[in-house]
């Protein structure tokens, strides 16, 4: 971002020290004004308050809690946004924007901080959600609906996580949990288009 | 009221014990509802994580299908997508126009959506009360709400935020103890059971423990992602932590419908993997097994 106002100190004043340059940055410009038009979340209206963090389930995981993921986006620091793992782990709860005094939808912001930060190829390393969720549209898409043992089958050896988790389908199965065969919905090729136009962003 | 079920996916596979109690119930007190014809998938986190028009789109076109009639959902997060969704229609011409262009047909964001807690706490009170043959007398219940039913409640409009009390009275009016407990409405972490558990581990051993410290015998849930998390991590927090719950964790409906006198298989109680039957024996509450001391109205 470039500065708004560059000021050098003026001569006279500390003579023969180095010279200091101030740079202001206009708070608010950037990354907050791309996530409230695309999101319709408003960043700048946060005061921190951190009531957000004090609800927050994933706020303890050691990344950003949510009033500073607010505030970097506040001021600009795009790169720790982008690859923060926080925006990975939020379970859009919905706790923060409930309690929120000023309605900052931080789950809304976080939708589309996560598709920037795909889109800029800086997602943080060992999130396997976005295949979770590729692998999840992929079958609705095709199905219509969601088969949870293809789904949880795909998504394991698409995210290489073949022995996380393996007792939980053999007891899946047992329980009568998980039908081998899913269920599909006809009109296939009306909802491959519907797919295509949703994410042209609408019309054909 | 007319009514017409979206079941969901997870109701065809996780949670077919959420869609055997919930036809089981609806039969007891006259609640008609025919499922959607050929309703598809609402796109659930994954949508709105990836693609917001998706997000939308997808439960337009299934409200689209119910021609009007009020939707009965019974999961939680079907239910949050549907309603954001009109939220969203409804209130913004522009994603309105949006939405009519991927679908195909225009739609007004006005199908009004109803999960079960609401039906049957609210729409058919007197008629769960009549149901009611057995009383679950001495099953001391934490009801659990966890997260998108109750929120946001400007979108969901669904009891109070913070403190719902719906599932409670109806599990009150089925004769349990309802306990007062602070973690009613906390987040179970959703679908990181499959990408990471490890934050499903913290968040129900969490849950878990403050159910335990609040003395119940048992927890009720409305939503399928809150089921198998709470009842099949608990085998996990016992191998990794030590702590130990042995918690049976029911569907609301299953509890309901153990009131109303439906048998074990219609409730599909032994698919829990926390196995209630030597809680419900101990409290003399077996399905099936109580016709002695069965209340007659």
């Amino acid at each position: 971002m470039t500065p708004v106002t560059k000021a050098k100190e003026a001569p006279g004043a500390n003579a023969g020290a180095a010279p200091v340059t101030v740079e202001i940055f206009q708070i608010g410009s950037g990354l907050a004004d791309e996530v409230k038009a695309t999101s319709g979340a408003s960043p700048m209206s946060c005061y921190q308050c951190a009531k957000c963090s004090s609800g927050c389930p994933v706020a303890n995981r050691g990344d950003l809690k949510p009033h500073e993921l607010v505030r970097l986006v506040q001021t600009n620091q795009r790169g720790a946004v982008l690859s923060s793992r926080f925006i990975w782990e939020c379970t859009s709860c919905h706790t923060c924007i409930t309690r929120c005094p000023q309605q900052v939808d931080i789950p809304a912001m976080n939708d589309v901080l996560r598709a920037l930060s795909l889109d800029e190829g800086v997602a943080v390393a060992g999130t396997a959600v976005p295949v979770f969720n590729e692998v999840f549209l992929d079958s609705v898409r095709t199905r219509g609906r969601v088969h949870e043992l293809s789904l949880m089958a795909v998504f394991k050896l698409r995210s290489r996580r073949l022995f996380a988790d393996v007792d939980k389908a053999p007891a899946m199965l047992a329980k009568g949990k998980l039908p081998l065969f899913g269920s599909r919905v006809g009109g296939k090729s009306q909802r491959k288009e519907l797919f295509r136009r949703a994410t042209k962003g609408g019309g054909a | 009221m007319s009514y017409t079920f979206y079941p969901g996916c997870s109701l065809e596979g996780t949670a077919k014990d959420f869609h055997s109690s919930s036809y089981a119930v609806a039969g007891k007190v006259g609640l008609d509802m025919p499922e959607i014809e050929g309703w598809i998938c609402c796109g659930s986190t994954a949508a709105h994580n990836s693609e917001a028009l998706l997000a939308d789109a997808l439960p337009a076109a299934n409200l689209l299908a119910a021609r009007g009639r009020t939707v009965a959902v019974a999961c939680a997060s079907c239910y949050s997508r549907l309603k954001m969704a009109n939220h969203h229609i409804a209130g913004d011409p522009a994603v309105r126009a949006k939405v009519a262009e991927v679908v195909g047909s225009d739609y007004d964001g006005l199908t009004p959506v109803r999960h079960l807690l609401e039906i049957l706490g609210e729409d058919m009170r007197s008629q769960v009360a009549a149901a009611v043959r057995r009383p679950l007398s001495g099953l001391k219940v934490a009801c659990y709400y966890g997260c998108l039913l109750s929120r946001p409640p400007e979108i969901t409009h669904f009891d109070d935020a913070e403190n719902p009390m719906l599932m409670d009275r109806l599990l009150d009016t089925a004769g349990a103890t309802v306990v007062d407990w602070p973690h009613k409405t906390e987040c179970c972490g959703a679908s990181f059971s499959i990408t990471d558990p490890s934050i499903i581990l913290d968040l129900t051993d969490s849950i878990l423990a403050m159910a335990q410290a609040a003395g119940v015998d048992c927890i009720a849930t409305a939503c399928p992602l809150c089921q198998l998390n709470l009842d099949m991590r608990q085998k996990d927090i016992a191998a990794k932590r030590g702590h130990r719950y042995d918690l049976p964790v029911f569907y609301f409906t299953q509890l309901l419908g153990l009131a109303m006198g439906c048998s074990d298989s219609e409730l599909s109680l032994g698919s829990l993997f926390v196995d209630p039957h030597p809680l419900l024996r101990a409290k003399g509450l077996e399905a099936g097994a109580r016709l002695a001391t069965e209340v007659r109205s």
